[in-house]
């Protein structure tokens, strides 16, 4: 039983993570969309701690679900959503266009999964993604690109808030006076 | 032991179903959500390379690629806050101009 629990986890977090992703795009209601987005992203973090990559599963959990997912529950609830209104043939066309991208990328993705484990078999390492051996890599090699991203997070911000005050100045200018 | 396969077709079937949901959904909010699928795909197959390759750069980039794919949620959903407030709609259909 205690030999087989990684696999049965594996098994249970991968089926959780396809439902989700299914009602992320199937769902009606744009806030089920999000909260299944959450449970999808709680199963990948799940995977992430069976492939030992406990930092990255919990930044995942932490900023995803904690901080990104928040912010789009947010805009769902402050806006109000109508429900999409499409003329049946439109639908029809989507949903032949959908069915075909998505079988031409599952085909693809098993053809070259096959090849692949034809061609090598790889057995998992025993590296352990925790805090300590990330922090190292992160701090030594990669200090460069950390930084970058630093950057990165202050021209997002610097763009969020000229958004805004442009959404504010006009909102202004409508009002009737 | 779950092998490599697994884990690939696992990710490959959730970039796909991501993929099906950018093609064919027209508002706004679902298809950033299904974006977001793919990055989580993307990050699942890195930490599984990651993992079976001995090697700690695909788990950094999987934290690099978080850290960008937070940034790109907020701009997103900034423009989509304007584009609620400009057009009083979510539909990508009604964008049809550069410039309002």
């Amino acid at each position: 039983m205690i030999k087989n629990m990684p696999s049965f986890c594996f098994y249970l977090f991968a089926a959780l993570l396809i439902l989700a992703s299914l009602s992320v795009i199937l769902a009606r209601n744009p806030l089920y969309n999000v909260l299944a987005l959450v449970v999808a992203i709680f199963s990948l973090s799940s995977l992430f701690v069976l492939l030992e990559a406990f930092f990255v599963g919990i930044v995942l959990l932490l900023v995803y679900a904690g901080a990104v997912l928040v912010l789009f529950l947010f805009v769902v609830m402050c806006l109000e959503l109508q429900s999409i209104s499409l003329s049946s043939a439109q639908q029809g066309r989507l949903r032949l266009l959908g069915i075909l991208a998505g079988v031409l990328f599952s085909s693809s993705f098993f053809w070259a999964i096959q090849s692949f484990i034809k061609a090598n078999t790889l057995g998992a390492s025993s590296i352990r993604g925790t805090i300590e051996t990330i922090g190292k890599i992160l701090f030594t090699d990669y200090l460069l690109p950390f930084e970058l991203t630093s950057f990165l997070l202050l021209i997002a911000i610097f763009g969020i808030v000229s958004l805004a005050q442009g959404a504010l100045s006009t909102g202004k200018e409508e009002l009737p006076s | 032991m779950i092998p490599l396969g697994a884990y690939l077709l696992l990710s490959g079937l959730v970039f796909s179903i991501g993929i099906i949901g950018v093609v064919t959904s027209r508002q706004v909010i679902k298809v950033l959500l299904s974006l977001e699928l793919l990055l989580a795909a993307c990050n699942l197959s890195f930490v599984t390379f990651s993992k079976f390759n001995g090697d700690y750069t695909g788990q950094l980039i999987v934290f690099f690629v978080i850290l960008v794919a937070a940034a790109e949620v907020a701009i997103g959903l900034a423009i989509v806050v304007l584009m609620y407030r400009h057009l009083s709609t979510l539909q990508a259909d009604e964008l049809r101009t550069m410039k309002w």
